[in-house]
């Protein structure tokens, strides 16, 4: 087993058990926190696989923006005095669901006759330039689109946290 | 690297886990967590396969669509937690169970 794989396997699982850590813990605060260790542990994973840009991106966008609305709405929404439970009434089945997606989802994996070379000694690194090249000439029209989608997403989203003037 | 199995077995677990997540909680700002993980692992797979995947038609194509689905996750959250805000605003709750008008 090279380093490579030991770091790849003990990455997924600090990944795996602070996943497990957001849907489990009792407080809403700590869960947050795993959260921030799970979207590092995906950004190392995309390091591991040789991807840079996505770990950037990742990183800039998950780390930086997403925590902090989170951080923010969670803020703004915990001003409640009684303690409330954190789990609904369906939470057996929901986990028995969970299970079974699980055990359908590894089986396909694993069964799967994968045709891609996986014992290949070593996976190309994905160079920066590369990236870069391709979504400036293949993949323009796609990226203009999703630019003016943020935009519109991020005014509707300022548009409804603004507090309109009450009528009732 | 481990064999693309190992890869894809662990990210059917994140997204396992997510779904638990989205089926058990019920404070609105905890599931949009479990979806972000979802979404990851989803991301995840994409770009193992691009990754492990043939070199000749350009490799790309898995990447830049975990790129555009990382911006989309972005647009998604930012949305989603408005509407949390405001619903807390207007109902004082921020779980899902208890905002039930249009229940029949």
């Amino acid at each position: 087993m090279s380093a490579t794989e030991i770091i790849f396997y003990a990455i997924a699982a600090v990944m795996l058990l602070s996943a497990l850590g957001v849907t489990l813990a009792g407080n809403i605060v700590y869960a947050a926190l795993l959260f921030i260790a799970t979207l590092g542990g995906v950004a190392a994973v995309y390091l591991l696989l040789t991807v840079e840009f996505l770990a950037l991106v990742q990183l800039l966008i998950y780390g930086g923006a997403v925590v902090i609305l989170i951080l923010f709405a969670l803020m703004l929404t915990r001003a409640r005095e009684r303690p409330q439970a954190l789990f609904g009434k369906s939470r057996p089945f929901g986990v028995l669901a969970a299970m079974g997606l699980l055990a359908g989802l590894i089986a396909a994996a694993v069964t799967t006759d994968w045709v891609s070379p996986a014992d290949r000694d070593g996976i190309e690194p994905v160079p920066f330039e590369a990236i870069g090249d391709v979504i400036f000439t293949v993949w323009v029209v796609p990226f203009i689109v999703v630019g003016i989608l943020l935009s519109i997403a991020l005014d509707g989203a300022i548009l409804l946290a603004t507090p309109e003037d009450e009528e009732d | 690297m481990p064999p693309i199995e190992h890869v894809l077995v662990i990210n059917a677990i994140l997204f396992a886990i997510g779904v638990m997540g989205v089926l058990t909680r019920r404070n609105a700002i905890l599931i949009l967590m479990s979806v972000e993980i979802m979404l990851s692992a989803v991301t995840l797979n994409l770009v193992a396969f691009a990754v492990y995947g043939k070199v000749e038609f350009g490799n790309f194509t898995g990447i830049i669509f975990a790129f555009f689905l990382i911006v989309v996750a972005a647009a998604e959250v930012a949305l989603a937690l408005g509407i949390v805000v405001r619903t807390f605003r207007n109902r004082a709750t921020a779980n899902v169970d208890e905002v039930n008008l249009l229940k029949w």
